[in-house]
């Protein structure tokens, strides 16, 4: 992995980006927006898949998604920004790893969702409480993103590569 | 002013700052994130449903949101406060934070108003009007700043 962190570094695209002075701390403020968006859009499916907020109809609560979407979208375009400027702090970061692991999981578990539940959980009337499957998909994808943020913010304290 | 040097020069900054425990800064620093994650995204929720006029979304539904909201903000409230606690001097003189003080007051009370005009409306109209939707353009606006101050908080010592 360090060999891949210099080899990264040394090309072109990684010292011209790295070279703007403006870009890192804009992406850490584009990363914080995304993060609520992200948050904000798939935590009220999440909660509403664990049953709470009766009343809202899970095909309704699904039009927040393109937030959601855009939220993780502007937060995947920074994150790589962030590892192709400065690799070695994250490649050779278990924290990194950790972190990697849990985005598989929630894109797991939504994969799941979307190819296993999401029909008969779109044609739910709006008070209806959840199956168990559903609640432990909504549980789920609200734990690992927040463990997803949990290991961003901590890597610099849990450790950053060399 | 020597109040604010007094506290950043405590032993209480001097230990929270120093430390190697994962238990102090980083962790208070974290809690804040997760409290900003649990509020602006709640709150966004509510201002793009607004922003939507005539969503699908029953806006009352909503309401179990703000419970959210003031939970974030307790958290960030008791977190916020620690952090400024040990950098009080530095932070009473950046316009930075006062930049994010400011936004986060309005858009909390921005909140209330919402809820006031939309959410609480129990046999309302499901239709926000064009006054609710600007403020909730606002709010998401003042969001916007408080998190972008916050974050260039740490570039100013």
């Amino acid at each position: 992995m360090a060999d891949l962190s210099a080899w990264i570094e040394a090309t072109w695209i990684s010292k011209a980006l790295f070279g703007i002075s403006w870009l890192w701390p804009a992406s850490e403020s584009l990363h914080f927006i995304g993060l609520c968006m992200l948050i904000g859009g798939a935590g009220l499916l999440d909660l509403r898949l664990m049953g709470m907020f009766r009343g809202l109809a899970i095909r309704h609560v699904k039009t927040m998604m393109p937030w959601a979407i855009g939220g993780f979208v502007l937060n995947a375009v920074t994150g790589t920004l962030f590892l192709v400027m400065q690799p070695h702090l994250y490649l050779s970061s278990g924290i990194f790893w950790s972190k990697i692991a849990f985005l598989v999981l929630a894109g797991a578990n939504a994969l799941f969702f979307e190819t296993r539940l999401a029909v008969p959980a779109l044609a739910m009337s709006p008070d209806a409480d959840t199956p168990a499957a559903m609640k432990v998909v909504g549980a789920l994808s609200l734990l690992s993103w927040f463990a997803v943020l949990y290991c961003g913010r901590m890597l610099p304290y849990l450790g950053t590569g060399n | 002013m020597a109040f604010f040097h007094r506290l950043q020069d405590s032993a209480f900054t001097e230990w929270f700052l120093g430390s190697p425990s994962i238990w102090a800064y980083p962790t208070v620093l974290t809690l804040h994130t997760v409290g900003m994650a649990i509020l602006v995204g709640a709150s966004f929720v509510i201002n793009l449903r607004v922003l939507q006029g005539s969503g699908v979304m029953p806006l009352q539904r909503l309401r179990p949101l703000y419970r959210f909201i003031w939970f974030g903000f307790t958290i960030n409230l008791l977190s916020g406060l620690v952090l400024f606690v040990t950098e009080a001097a530095d932070r009473v003189v950046d316009p930075v934070f006062y930049v994010k003080m400011g936004s986060i007051a309005v858009a909390l009370w921005l909140a209330l108003v919402l809820k006031r005009r939309t959410i609480d409306r129990a046999d309302g109209p499901q239709v926000a009007t064009v006054l609710s939707r600007s403020l909730a353009a606002l709010s998401l606006s003042l969001w916007t700043i408080a998190i972008v101050a916050g974050r260039l908080m740490a570039y100013v010592k």
